[in-house]
């Protein structure tokens, strides 16, 4: 039977970067995803290409991972970003006194800042608020949230990894206290299976706790959902966000031919079953549009609920508080051999989350390999389908 | 305000002799789409419902179905905003299936890629907006989100399985619109043969379905017109 | 020609002729296409029907007489008008489909399509008139 040094369970942006950090390092990989690649919270995120602005005054440490990651991936995705830059925004007094925080907390993250007069910001953006004070200048970039996690899956699927998608995890392996494997049932045909794999990455996000059950393992993931709008119609070309601490409807992200506005935050159990209140679709036209009053007006194009794979104790209730940063585990300190996990982030941290965790893989199955997903230019999105 | 809604859903596993209908009844309510249904389905009823899907707001371009007869992106479907108490859930056509409501996307790409059209492109939006500094001018993604709709409603793409088919040949046409890293002659050159832009035989069915302003109809005639134009001047003896 | 996979699919074969004719929730276009083929071929066919008659003028006068009285039932009146609106809708969407085709009015097709169809509605009002009146 065939065996795989590692085997990923989860199609998302984190099992895709680590896929190819893996493939590159020449390693046996494999993956499994009970859906299509990206069906979970990678493809539905607003599109925001940090700069870590958002981080800078709390989160320093998420800062800091953002602006790196940012300029790294702008380096080996070239064709993936609307390089545009973005803008926060202050339109109280409020938000101009913490203008001054921020600038300060970018300044020491080493985010660029450039401050914009009221008629300058409005010169570059005119959909602004006529409210507006002043505007800070970041290196903020959009992308399509599949597309940009695809390039990982294709250069992966180029360099050797294998896909399993439409296979869903029954079970985990185990002889002793050692993962050996896991028991899949593809869905094209029904046909259950076992794959072997000296070490087994569970990064399924706000799954992954579903699979450390499985295991036995504690894993303190809180799926955190989150309520998004699209709006028909670019209403600003750069990224648009508040500058506000962290909050509710914070950010308007154009997209192609639309502009999203994001987001909410709550805590749910269930990652399968996350609904969409009413009342956070009306928060996010209440939010976007004291910075862009157009929001109001422009024609509705969808509503929907993604859940953040958020690290925390089970118990912290709306999901503010929890850092944005990622952690990997490796469970052997629970008594388990052989498997590890992999969760939080964001997908703009996705390929240093995969270096961390492909460094933990490698040290554990003794490989000596360096990564190498910091210069290897990646191939299209459209390789997944083509290669 | 919640509806049962019964939904006829396609199904076919590997190995099957042929494919069948299930049928399900799910509660919608006003904000349900047909996509949230089809995941309802999976999580309550039948995890083994095959779907793709990704963004959940028509700028990935996975989860697109027919329904009730009609290509559309489920993502922006509204259950109740069709009106019928049966909804008819099927996977596009004219592209090899796989199992229940995913079909095999290779052919389409492989046809897409094949026009080589840069992804970003300018964007036109806000017209008179100066681009901040540092950034030489505003840039988008191009409108296309390769969700094969166009190919399952053209009705020359069910009779000629060789037809490069209405958005490969759109995004030959913005190539040669702007060109970007080229001149687009390739494009043009590729498009100019039986199953290429001569085969289109005018139904607009493309451009009736395409959720994201592509106008594949459009571009096909352009790139007629273009190479009409190049061999009338070429009759003539003008070189261009 | 180029290395692409086919569009057949095997689990759901198509009939290329329900490909064309099958206008379920299809929109105006695919209806226009489904008519011009369908008038089309009726043309092609009336063409022959119209050669063979003209045979019977070789075989002498009793023949063409007999059928010039069938000619004149308003049962093959009727059909005339049907023939009538064949070459008129055929020849007009064909005006359409030809500048369309070249690159030229695509954006205001629809607009076009009904334009010549209006166009073509008065003709076949004034040629069944005629058809039956004179």
């Amino acid at each position: 039977m065939k065996s795989y040094h590692a085997l990923i369970i989860g199609g998302g942006g984190t099992g895709g970067a680590l896929a190819h950090d893996l493939a590159l390092r020449g390693l046996k990989v494999t993956l499994v995803e009970r859906g299509e690649v990206t069906s979970g919270t990678t493809g539905r995120h607003h599109g925001l290409l940090h700069s870590g602005g958002r981080y800078a005054v709390k989160d320093k440490e998420s800062a800091v991972e953002c602006i790196e990651e940012n300029l790294i991936l702008r380096k080996v995705m070239p064709g993936t970003f609307e390089e545009n830059d973005g803008l926060f925004v202050a339109i109280t007094e409020e938000d101009v006194e913490y203008s001054r925080l921020f600038i300060e907390g970018c300044t020491d993250c080493g985010i660029p800042t450039h401050q914009l007069t009221r008629e300058q910001a409005l010169a570059i953006e005119p959909n602004l608020s006529p409210n507006l004070i002043l505007a800070v200048q970041i290196p903020d970039a959009t992308m399509d949230a599949m597309r940009m996690a695809l390039r990982f899956f294709a250069t992966a699927k180029h360099n050797g990894a294998e896909f399993k998608t439409y296979t869903e995890v029954l079970d985990v392996e185990k002889t002793g206290g050692t993962v050996t494997g896991v028991r899949v049932v593809d869905h094209r045909s029904g046909k259950e299976s076992v794959i072997n794999a000296d070490i087994v990455i569970n990064a399924a996000g706000p799954w992954s706790g579903k699979v450390a059950d499985m295991v036995g393992v504690e894993v303190p993931i809180r799926p955190s959902p989150g309520v998004m709008l699209a709006l028909e119609g670019r209403l600003c070309n750069m990224v648009i966000n508040r500058m506000t601490p962290s909050g509710d409807g914070d950010i308007v992200v154009p997209q192609r031919g639309l502009s999203v506005i994001g987001t909410s935050s709550w805590v749910v159990d269930d990652p399968d079953n996350l609904g969409l209140p009413s009342d956070h679709i009306e928060k996010m036209y209440a939010e976007g549009e004291k910075m862009i009053p157009a929001v109001r007006k422009a024609p509705f194009r969808a509503a929907w609920s993604a859940a953040r794979p958020l690290i925390g104790p089970r118990g912290a209730d709306t999901g503010r508080e929890l850092s944005r940063t990622f952690k990997c585990f490796d469970h052997v300190d629970e008594g388990v051999e052989g498997f590890v996990t992999i969760t939080g982030g964001k997908a703009t941290t996705a390929r240093g989350m995969a270096e961390a965790t492909a460094n933990v893989v490698c040290q554990k199955l003794g490989v000596d390999a360096p990564c190498r997903t910091r210069e290897v230019v990646m191939l299209p999105h459209t390789a997944y389908f083509t290669g | 305000m919640t509806k049962e809604i019964t939904f006829k859903v396609f199904r076919y596993k590997q190995g099957d002799p042929a494919p069948h209908y299930d049928r399900f009844t799910v509660p919608c309510d006003e904000n349900t789409t047909v996509l949230i249904a089809m995941q309802d389905i999976r999580r309550d009823q039948d995890p083994t419902l095959m779907l793709r899907h990704s963004c959940h707001h028509a700028s990935c371009g996975t989860c697109g179905m027919r329904i009730n007869g009609k290509e559309e992106l489920s993502c922006v479907v509204k259950v109740l905003d069709l009106g019928t108490p049966t909804v008819t859930v099927e996977p596009l056509e004219n592209l090899p299936l796989i199992s229940d409501l995913v079909v095999d996307m290779t052919g389409f790409y492989q046809r897409y890629t094949a026009a080589r059209m840069p992804y970003i492109r300018q964007s036109e939006f806000n017209p008179g907006a100066e681009p901040p500094e540092g950034i030489d001018r505003y840039t988008r993604y191009e409108n296309c989100i390769e969700c094969g709709l166009c190919l399952s409603a053209c009705p020359v793409a069910g009779s000629d399985a060789e037809y490069l088919g209405p958005a490969a040949m759109a995004a030959a046409w913005r190539a040669v619109e702007e060109p970007r890293n080229g001149d687009g002659k390739h494009a043009l050159n590729w498009v100019d043969n039986e199953h290429g832009c001569w085969r289109c035989h005018i139904a607009f069915e493309c451009s009736e379905v395409c959720p994201s302003n592509v106008d594949p109809a459009a571009g096909i005639m352009n790139l007629r017109r273009k190479l009409t134009g190049s061999s009338l001047l070429r009759l003539f003896g003008i070189k261009r | 020609m180029q290395d692409v996979q086919s569009t057949q699919d095997t689990v759901r074969p198509k009939r290329p002729l329900l490909a064309w004719f099958d206008v379920r929730s299809r929109k105006l276009g695919s209806w226009a296409f489904a008519l011009n083929r369908l008038t089309g071929l009726g043309l092609v066919l009336y063409l022959f029907l119209h050669l063979v008659i003209l045979s019977l003028l070789l075989r002498g006068e009793a023949g063409w007489d007999a059928f010039i009285k069938l000619a004149r039932s308003p049962l093959f009146l009727l059909m005339d008008a049907v023939l009538i609106f064949g070459i008129i809708y055929h020849g007009l969407n064909g005006i359409r489909v030809g500048m369309v085709g070249l690159g030229y009015g695509v954006r205001a097709q629809r607009g076009l399509f009904w334009t010549l169809m209006v166009i073509g509605a008065a003709l076949l009002v004034a040629s069944i008139w005629l058809v039956f009146t004179i």
